[in-house]
């Protein structure tokens, strides 16, 4: 006793796209077939039983809050007062590179202030006017001190000169008569050494004299013999 | 019914103001859209797995998605939607990796009972993990054992997250008939089951 509409009718009763007209025809054939009827109200104890269920409470957990707060410390966006002024640095150093790269004037007069650009020179007059006044004052100033500095030093050398010379003359007069107490001295051995070899040669000679008369004798004796 | 749909929009913007500021790194912001779903998905696995484990498993793990895609989080689908379908991703994922780790290699000719069929095979093993407390739910879960994991999913999405048969097609990739017929398969053995229990007790 089973119906061919009951699998169709049984999706249909679960389906929820059901026009008006079709869940009143459903309802009809469920009251009509009885293997349907008892078939959907099974499943709607099926149902039922499933619906028992209890939420059950979750265990604890940390719930991915160390790894959010992990990732997210690390790029905390700087707040309010400081993330509004975070190009204040970069202004301020490229102010100053064009300050740099445009040789930026800035003058203040009784006239007020002015700026110029590429080192304009107009204004400079004065301070490069000052600028020989000083050159010059500092000049003199120089050769002033040069010119001192150069007259002591050559009173200086005078000084050393002489002292110099001075000490030179008395050491050249000490050496002179060194040297002559050393030529005489010398002389003096000289003198004793050629005494020395003319009586030796005297004394040889008398010698060879000796020699040449007793030659003579013995000839004359050998000319008696004969 | 009037007052209701102004509840759930003001649920919906609820949930898309937490999502904007945990998206600037606020914590309190991500653990307010945290508590609000945890339950759901907690439970949801639950059914799905059939220990808490696993339940536990899945619902890091979807959270854990949810923090990683937050940023894609367009406001065209509803948040509860959306974290849904990452469930539903989830679940197919774990199944798979379980299925490589604990089954003996099938032959692809075998019968083959889908993504999710070996959900609800930990069970026996970690007695203390059981849903045990509850007798109430003991006889859900006993129930939602005889079906394979496929059906299984079908059932959580239409009796428990009340989805129609396009919801649940779209997300699982299948045809609206295709839910429609496992669907009813689906009835058809938890009636069984039912009647059994019935009977019993």
């Amino acid at each position: 006793m089973s119906c061919p509409k009951t699998q169709y009718l049984v999706q249909e009763y679960f389906s929820e796209e059901l026009s008006a007209i079709a869940r009143s025809e459903l309802d009809r054939h469920l009251s009509d077939c009885g293997h349907c009827n008892a078939e959907l109200e099974s499943v709607l104890l099926a149902q039922q039983d499933l619906e028992q269920w209890q939420e059950q409470r979750v265990p604890h957990w940390d719930r991915g809050l160390q790894l959010f707060r992990q990732e997210h410390r690390i790029e905390r966006p700087i707040s309010g007062f400081w993330l509004s002024w975070q190009w204040a640095p970069t202004a301020v150093s490229l102010a100053m590179f064009c300050v740099l790269i445009f040789n930026v004037n800035v003058r203040s007069d009784e006239s007020g202030f002015s700026i110029s650009f590429a080192g304009s020179d107009s204004w400079d007059n004065g301070l490069s006017a000052r600028l020989t006044e000083f050159e010059q004052a500092q000049r003199l100033q120089m050769e002033q001190l040069v010119s001192r500095v150069e007259s002591r030093q050559d009173s200086n050398n005078v000084q050393l000169l002489q002292a110099v010379m001075q000490q030179t003359q008395q050491s050249t007069a000490e050496s002179f008569d060194q040297m002559y107490a050393y030529f005489e001295q010398q002389r003096l051995l000289d003198l004793q050494d050629m005494r020395a070899g003319y009586e030796q040669l005297v004394d040889s000679d008398y010698e060879t004299i000796r020699s040449l008369q007793q030659l003579v004798n013995y000839v004359g004796y050998q000319s008696d013999i004969r | 019914m009037r007052q209701q749909d102004g509840d759930l929009m003001s649920l919906i913007n609820e949930d898309e103001a937490l999502i904007a500021a945990a998206l600037k790194g606020s914590a309190y912001a991500w653990e307010k859209l945290v508590k609000r779903y945890e339950s759901k998905i907690y439970n949801h696995g639950l059914r799905l797995t059939g220990n808490s484990s696993d339940a536990m498993d899945l619902m890091q793990e979807v959270f854990l998605g949810v923090y990683r895609n937050l940023h894609r989080f367009r406001g065209d689908a509803k948040f509860s939607s959306w974290i849904f379908r990452i469930a539903h991703n989830k679940a197919v994922d774990m199944n798979r990796r379980k299925r490589l780790m604990t089954a003996p290699p099938k032959f692809p000719n075998e019968e083959d009972g889908g993504e999710f069929d070996n959900f609800p095979g930990r069970k026996e093993l970690e007695p203390e993990n059981r849903v045990g407390e509850n007798e109430q739910n003991q006889r859900v879960l006993k129930m939602l054992n005889e079906l394979n994991a496929e059906l299984r999913s079908i059932v959580e999405l239409k009796i428990f997250q009340s989805l129609t048969f396009d919801e649940i097609a779209e997300l699982q990739d299948i045809s609206a008939n295709t839910v429609k017929t496992r669907f009813y398969s689906a009835l058809k053995k938890l009636k069984v089951v039912s009647e059994e229990q019935n009977v019993l007790s």
